[in-house]
């Protein structure tokens, strides 16, 4: 449920283009790292572990549209480069099916990498701080991790949404504060601005407090649900093969 | 969504819009997604929506099926729309209409193209190891839908999957997805040493995509510059607004029209609501 799972045209196109200039640069910035572990080795199991993550997004588990992202179970596998790298081939495949807008894939990308990423780095120091080592508390850190990933990436999403609604120059400060010093003629049509322009933050303010409210109450059962798969998930491939779980990072 | 159909219908559609070049339908999606993008005009989205719903059936694919996959978003943007309310529903239109009218443009292409032919075409702006892993990811994606398939019947013959059993379906299921990955894990071994063996070396070859325009390209073409320069003008001139009326009834003329003609053409063979 933390898909940035707005239609295309809705963000800024400054925010959409950001998006893709960010996550080209972090692709890049991977591709670069992993090309030293043996990229072309690596190449099957990102393309596997993608396919892996369409099929799960593919099924729908509660018919309002839940289901699992896989996420954080890639990271794990994966590790974090891997991970980000296969989040972004996932977002352009569903983006083709129509599942999500074609224009957000960038900050999606960026979204549900922050998910993978997180999870990795998370499942790794908890199972370093609780030195766990059986099937059973592997399961439970991977589904902490896997919460908190949520927590995070959800957070941004909200983040990002509120961005959206703001003045890129408003962020950056960048506007002069010329109006103010306007003659006095200007001072009820002024007056007027001010009230219309605060009568517009407040809707907006509450725009985007509904939207942080529903997306956090709707989001909660795919939290649970998620977690509860990733951690048995993790748990059965500890059990079955330790050495996918605890492989060397890349 | 079955993508098991959906590659089905790219590859075995022969309407117009399934023999244009990718190319061509690679600069329709853009601009029609660029016109979809920049307007906030409710009537203009709707004639946008209706146009790319008259595409979907000259393109002689079941026409309901269409609709339905790309409705998809559309319960995202529902929810979007409620969460963002400011007491406008037109707003709330609009955002679900942006949804649908995107989402179907990516279904239409998506059913009457080859994968190979859109990741070919994307190919020149995109990391070559990114377009490497699109193939892989494709090829694999068929592989591991039958193996869940199997998975879940073989799930459901055991007694595995069963009504209000919530807490044993959810081990159940986890597990199979487990399973799939230990087996994708072997799979993706394989994979490297199939492609090692016929002489990979970091690099899947090229496709080479042809350069010939057909008149279906030059009639997607037309389509998709009317509708962008309408949007266009619409959204950046006032003066205009009356003409996304026009555009409006101009549309829901050919939708009809259309209609007509391919419940005529088709409906001794398979019918308009043919859904498998």
């Amino acid at each position: 449920m933390s898909h940035i799972h707005i239609p295309d045209g809705v963000l800024p196109f400054w925010l959409v283009l950001l998006g893709w200039i960010a996550t080209m640069g972090f692709l890049l910035f991977c591709i670069k790292r992993v090309k030293s572990y043996g990229l072309e080795h690596k190449l099957p199991l990102i393309g596997v572990i993608s396919a892996l993550m369409i099929v799960g997004m593919t099924l729908e588990i509660v018919p309002i549209a839940y289901h699992v992202n896989l996420s954080v179970v890639a990271g794990i596998l994966l590790g974090p480069i891997l991970g980000f790298i296969s989040v972004f081939i996932v977002n352009l495949i569903i983006a083709m099916f129509g599942h999500g807008g074609i224009t957000v894939v960038g900050l999606n990308t960026l979204v549900i990498g922050v998910e993978a990423v997180f999870g990795f780095y998370l499942f790794r120091f908890l199972c370093y701080l609780f030195k766990t080592n059986k099937a059973l508390s592997i399961s439970f850190t991977a589904a902490i991790s896997t919460v908190f990933s949520l927590i995070i990436s959800t957070s941004f999403m909200i983040g990002i949404v509120y961005v959206s609604k703001k003045d890129p120059f408003e962020i950056l400060s960048v506007y002069s504060h010329k109006e103010i010093h306007d003659g006095e003629s200007d001072q009820k049509e002024s007056k007027t601005k001010s009230e219309v322009l605060s009568d517009g933050k407040r809707m907006e303010k509450m725009s985007i407090l509904n939207f942080a409210k529903t997306v956090l109450v709707i989001g909660f059962p795919g939290w649970v649900l998620e977690s509860t798969i990733s951690g048995l998930v993790i748990g059965y491939i500890f059990r079955v093969r330790p050495d996918l779980v605890f492989t060397r990072a890349t | 969504m079955d993508i098991g159909i959906i590659d089905y219908l790219a590859n075995s559609g022969r309407s117009f819009f399934h023999r244009a070049s990718p190319a061509c339908k690679m600069v329709f999606v853009l601009l029609f997604v660029l016109s979809i993008m920049i307007t906030g005009d409710l009537v203009v989205l709707i004639s946008i929506y209706i146009t790319l719903l008259t595409l979907s059936l000259l393109t002689d694919l079941p026409f309901l099926r269409v609709v339905s996959i790309a409705s998809y978003p559309a319960i995202f943007a529902v929810l979007f729309a409620i969460a963002s309310w400011n007491g406008d529903p037109i707003r709330s239109a609009v955002i679900v209409f942006k949804a649908l009218g995107a989402a179907l443009t990516m279904v239409i292409l998506i059913l009457t193209t080859p994968y190979h032919r859109i990741f070919s075409c994307i190919r020149p702006f995109l990391p070559q190891v990114i377009v490497d892993g699109l193939f892989l990811t494709y090829r694999a994606l068929f592989i591991l839908l039958e193996l869940m398939d199997n998975f879940i019947r073989a799930l459901k013959i055991r007694g595995g999957l069963s009504p209000r059993s919530y807490r044993k379906n959810l081990r159940n299921f986890a597990q199979g997805i487990g399973l799939l990955l230990v087996r994708g894990f072997d799979l993706a071994e394989r994979f490297y040493c199939v492609m090692r063996v016929r002489g990979y070396s970091g690099r899947l070859g090229n496709e080479l995509i042809e350069r010939k325009f057909i008149w279906s390209d030059i009639f997607i073409f037309i389509i998709t510059l009317c509708v962008c320069s309408l949007s266009f003008v619409v959204r950046f001139r006032d003066d205009f607004n009356r003409f996304s009326l026009y555009f409006l009834y101009f549309s829901l003329f050919v939708f009809v029209v259309s209609g007509f003609y391919h419940i005529g053409k088709v409906l001794g063979v398979r019918g308009v609501l043919w859904k498998s």
